[in-house]
């Protein structure tokens, strides 16, 4: 539902998008134009807080890996994974390589179900001129059906390896629960070539879209490894030069509390937002993408469109989808069990800090431990907190050139623009809605 | 009640899983399947597995239950050819404590309404629509939502969600009977 008014003839307008749809949570849009300028563009954020960083006091990081894979129905593994590796790093805990091998599969599994589903049921409807998933299955099926199925080999990797396909349980510090295997690993075999062709042919597919010319020079901020597209570990990159290691997030961003948001909003140390996810990864480490996904993105010829607009951010997702899926076969073809499902380890004082790549861009987890390992604070910092304030920016330099456009195209290419982003704001705090008023 | 989705699918066709990788399962005993949504451990986030939990035994044999955590297109992709299902949830946007029963069919043009607290990316109507298109036809069912209002991980019912819980066990149990004597209707031979 939309309510838009837009001052007839005027300049001096405010743009209110309540509610939007098909993305994760809830929010909305306020967009206040005068004299034909811009003057503000707030995402507000007004799911309730949830205190995660207050419910994680007093535990251990064995309770903190399930506690705050409940922070989001989407992404858990991402909390997982980030949580886990904290805490390896503050205990000085190697892991068995299989164990390695074994959570990036686990992350593959997360990035295919959640791109599958974004690409598919809340981004191509608007590509394709529907205006909703359900409009899209009814007249495109086998093409939902596809990404139905592209979903259902991620789901699958994800309950196979995580005991359940969402708020997986198996995660350890020192490695999983139990011993995974062999067979276990080598029965999603079958899925993941389908899941192949499927993915490729969404690279095909989103090649051919048009979405609305929006082109921007922002920010891009992402991991970097040296020797593999990144998930799970890496270093802070930009594309203005930025390298640091993934514990010293907080040297070069912060966050800020803003009037209209449930969420803090993350920024550059000097002011600066800061774009993470998909086309930010695509950008910053093109070179380390599977070689059927690099291939891909070859054949599309779209990588300077991801790494300026918005807009393309769906074919940076398929790309991505490529990789996710190509990997996780070269995964399951290599497997072989660890001896045992989790390496012994023993508390100690410290910090446990460290950042992964979620579907939807950097997450930062810090926990100051006590001797016996317990967390005395903590700090999470999804990427949606930090990609509100680009949304926002971008929001600012795109309204301008669609201004006298009717309302309702006016709502729905803002609202189509911040789908394109794939915010998640369950993770942030939760949604948005289009309001446009006359200024006195 | 007539509990059919109005919405023309793209191709009509058997009411049968369309992948051709499938098993098919041609005679199914399930009449009706409830697929609680929800957790146990955030608050009314987990009135309806509880309240699915303490109907399961007073159940026919004939109806199953599946905790879903989060209703998912393939969940009710899921639900066996010719049976119905009840969709259970906690929601908001209803006053905490109050019911709502609403046949899949009474959820079109609501696609953007009845939100679940965990906030799936569709909402329930689309998740539902849409798993109607991909089936092939129109699936029989409705949704039971109890309005909630805490949602803390680690809180327990809240009181409007705790004194209303023999009325949703109820009312759950109503729906089943409904949807079932519907699927029964559509099956004269069974």
């Amino acid at each position: 539902m939309h309510d838009a008014v837009i001052a007839p003839g005027g300049e001096d307008l405010t743009v209110d998008v309540r509610n939007l749809t098909r993305v994760e949570g809830e929010g909305s849009l306020h967009l206040r134009v005068r004299g034909g300028a811009v003057e503000s563009a707030q995402l507000e954020i007004f799911e309730a807080p949830r205190y995660f960083e207050r419910l994680v006091v007093g535990r251990s990081m064995d309770e903190v890996i399930d506690i705050v894979a409940r922070i989001c129905g989407i992404c858990p593994v991402a909390y997982q994974m980030t949580a886990v590796h904290a805490a390896e790093s503050a205990f000085d805990i190697e892991v068995d390589p299989a164990t390695v091998a074994l959570r990036r599969l686990l992350y593959c599994g997360e990035w295919i179900e959640s791109h599958a589903l974004h690409i598919y049921l809340l981004h191509l409807p608007d590509l394709l001129g529907y205006p909703s998933a359900l409009d899209l299955a009814q007249h495109e099926r086998p093409t939902v059906e596809g990404g139905l199925r592209l979903k259902r080999a991620g789901n699958a990797i994800v309950a196979r390896i995580g005991g359940r396909a969402i708020h997986p349980v198996s995660v350890r510090v020192g490695g999983f629960s139990r011993v995974i295997r062999r067979d276990e690993i080598t029965s999603l075999r079958a899925d993941l070539a389908e899941a192949m062709d499927l993915a490729e042919a969404t690279v095909d597919l989103v090649g051919s879209l048009e979405p609305p010319a929006f082109r921007r020079d922002g920010r891009l901020v992402a991991l970097r490894a040296p020797d593999t597209y990144p998930m799970n570990h890496g270093r802070i990159v930009s594309n203005d030069g930025l390298d640091l290691a993934v514990s010293d997030w907080e040297s070069m961003f912060e966050e800020r509390q803003v009037a209209w948001s449930h969420a803090l909003q993350a920024h550059g140390r000097d002011g600066r937002p800061y774009l993470l996810g998909p086309s930010s990864r695509v950008t910053l480490d093109a070179d380390q993408l599977h070689p059927r996904a690099s291939a891909a993105l070859t054949r599309i010829g779209l990588a300077d469109a991801i790494a300026h607009e918005p807009n393309w951010s769906i074919a940076a997702r398929a790309v991505e989808l490529v990789h996710a899926v190509a990997q996780a076969i070269d995964i399951v073809d290599a497997y072989e069990p660890p001896a045992k499902g989790s390496v012994p380890w023993l508390p100690r004082a410290g910090t446990a800090a460290w950042a992964t790549e979620a579907p939807r861009g950097l997450l930062f987890q810090r926990f100051g431990l006590d001797a016996d390992g317990r967390v005395m604070e903590a700090r999470i910092v999804p990427p949606t907190s930090q990609n509100q304030a680009a949304i926002e920016a971008d929001l600012a330099l795109f309204a301008p050139t669609i201004l006298d456009r009717p309302h309702e195209e006016i709502t729905h290419l803002l609202e189509q623009l911040i789908r394109s982003y794939d915010p998640c704001i369950s993770c942030a705090t939760h949604f948005l809605d289009l309001k446009v008023e006359d200024l006195p | 009640m007539n509990a059919v989705l109005d919405i023309a699918p793209a191709v009509r066709g058997p009411d049968v899983d369309v992948r051709q990788d499938v098993v098919h399962h041609p005679v199914s005993t399930t009449l009706v399947e409830v697929l609680a949504c929800g957790g146990p451990d955030r608050g009314d986030d987990a009135a309806a597995v509880i309240a699915v939990a303490r109907l399961a035994d007073a159940l026919p044999e004939d109806v199953r239950t599946r905790l879903v955590g989060q209703l998912d297109i393939d969940d009710l992709l899921a639900v066996a050819p010719g049976a119905g299902a009840i969709v259970v949830d906690t929601a908001v946007g209803i006053d905490p404590g109050w019911i709502v029963e609403i046949p899949f069919s009474g959820l079109v043009g609501r696609e953007s309404g009845i939100r679940p607290r965990s906030s799936h990316a569709l909402s329930i109507p689309e998740t539902i629509g849409v798993a109607s298109i991909i089936r092939g036809r129109p699936l029989q069912g409705m949704v039971v939502a109890i309005g909630g209002v805490d949602f803390g991980l680690g809180e327990a019912l809240s009181w409007p969600v705790a004194t209303a819980m023999d009325a949703f066990v109820l009312a759950i149990a109503d729906a089943v009977s409904r949807v079932r004597g519907l699927v029964l209707s559509a099956k004269p031979n069974l």
